[in-house]
């Protein structure tokens, strides 16, 4: 977190957003802010993120946000099909990206998996999964399936953790790759992002509920971002449950460069970089899937990707 | 040969198994073909009725889309499957076609479609298999219907005896 100190006058860092208020920490103060006219007027979505440093006037309002080292960032939901998408930032300034499934209640979504690592592949930042409710399924069939995807992740080069935040089970691990890191949890309403915070650090006391037993979803208890200090050192952001991840800013043709393990095979096909990896004979990536080396599952993945992207 | 599938698969690991056969062209004849149900008799249309050839898409079970091979799936044979009826007649059980993938040889049988052509699939019949083909299929446990088994080819398409 030393890296998020600064000596400017009027300068500090967002570590909390809500509803037209930005709450910003500089040196051992804490201070809530508005947005200014203009910065509103020359952004279409919300031009702060959390983790961006900021400056502000005598007035209480952010009138200047420092360039960034990086941002996480999603294809803005949009209100009907068609309409106009914007670039939402969800956060900026990252070490490492943390999406978070559950074992089980709700069913992780591995697709989506994908589309967070593509996301911090673009942006550049490291990824670490986190399977949470883990205790779930211990001793059940379905572990074994979820350890073996999980083992397919870590062969990719990702890290992957295991935890319960009932059990205790990879906390302790976690906490090892949270120290002296500004990292974000991602992840779908109700696998427990806020659980395992409050796991973590016990004296958060974040809100958590039960998932729906109607639907098996979660209930979207936590509704706003916000960056909260380790004492292991770092900080960790909590955000609300992301329902759709829309890629921002991929270009349909250099999508297998943020798949590590087709990367080193771009370029290598029959048709050079002009081969979209789908239908092109002597395509060098689908030869790896055929031969066992890359997973046919992260191939579905990418394809599906891909279509959206085009 | 390709085939371009206007309907993309829809299949997730997490998801489980969605709708994924749709209408398609077979870029081996370039005919559009349709998966109506109404047409093809079936709920999986999985191979063209102009030249009966498929393509290799499936790699773990029917209809996953999960397979990167998407090479030709050629027409080879038929055979017959075998009823789970105990006192069932000799060749009582559903006629079926058999594909063999032109690159990686990895076979698989279809159930045929009523608007199949006929007349090739009477030529699949008659025709003489090749030494290696057949002990292909014997590998995967599969029998070829031979050319003096052509009555229950005919009885399986015409209904005749």
């Amino acid at each position: 977190m030393s890296a998020f100190r600064t000596t400017e006058p009027n300068t500090g860092f967002v570590t909390k957003k809500s509803t037209n208020t930005y709450h910003i920490q500089t040196g051992e103060y804490s201070l809530a802010c508005t947005l200014s006219t203009r910065l509103k007027r020359e952004s279409d979505g919300d031009p702060v993120a959390i983790g961006d440093f900021v400056r502000w006037n005598e007035a209480g309002q952010l009138t200047e946000v420092l360039p960034r080292r990086n941002q996480l960032a999603r294809r803005a939901a949009q209100p009907m099909p068609g309409s106009y998408a914007h670039e939402q930032v969800i956060a900026a300034n990252l070490d490492q990206v943390m999406p978070v499934f559950a074992a089980a209640n709700p069913k992780p979504a591995w697709n989506l998996l994908d589309r967070y690592l593509v996301s911090a592949e673009s942006a550049e930042i490291p990824a670490l999964v986190v399977l949470t409710k883990f205790d779930l399924v211990d001793g059940k069939p379905e572990s074994a399936e979820i350890l073996s995807i999980a083992a397919e992740y870590r062969a990719i080069g990702y890290e992957v953790i295991v935890t319960s935040a009932e059990t205790g089970l990879g906390l302790e691990q976690l906490r090892a790759a949270l120290s002296n890191r500004l990292s974000i949890f991602v992840g779908k309403s109700g696998v427990g992002k806020s659980s395992l915070l409050n796991a973590l650090e016990p004296g958060l006391g974040l809100k958590v509920q039960q998932t729906s037993q109607l639907t098996g979803k979660g209930r979207h208890t936590t509704t706003h971002l916000e960056m909260f200090p380790l004492t292991v050192g770092g900080a960790i952001i909590d955000t609300p449950g992301i329902r759709e991840f829309g890629l921002w800013d991929v270009a349909s043709d250099d999508l297998a460069l943020f798949f590590p393990e087709m990367r080193p095979l771009v370029g290598a096909c029959k048709f050079g970089l002009g081969c979209s990896h789908d239908q092109e004979p002597g395509c060098a990536i689908r030869h790896a899937v055929n031969a066992g080396e890359i997973s046919p599952y992260r191939y579905q993945s990418y394809l599906k990707l891909k279509d959206e992207q085009l | 040969m390709n085939t371009r599938f206007t309907t993309r698969r829809t299949y997730t690991r997490s998801g489980g198994m969605h709708n994924t056969f749709g209408d398609f062209i077979c870029l081996h004849c370039h005919n559009f073909v349709s998966a109506e149900m109404s047409l093809s008799g079936v709920h999986n249309r999985n191979h063209c009725p102009y030249c009966l050839s498929s393509r290799h898409l499936d790699l773990f079970e029917a209809g996953d889309r999960l397979s990167a091979c998407k090479a030709r799936m050629k027409p080879v044979a038929l055979t017959l499957k075998r009823s789970t009826r105990k006192y069932a007649h000799p060749g009582n059980g559903e006629l079926m076609l058999v594909h063999v993938c032109e690159d990686c040889g990895q076979v698989s049988i279809n159930r045929i479609a009523a608007d199949d052509d006929n007349a090739l699939l009477m030529s699949l019949a008659a025709g003489r298999l090749e030494d290696d083909l057949r002990r292909l299929l014997n590998e995967y446990g599969i029998a070829a219907v031979g050319s003096d088994e052509i009555q229950f080819v005919k009885r399986g398409l015409f209904g005749l005896n």
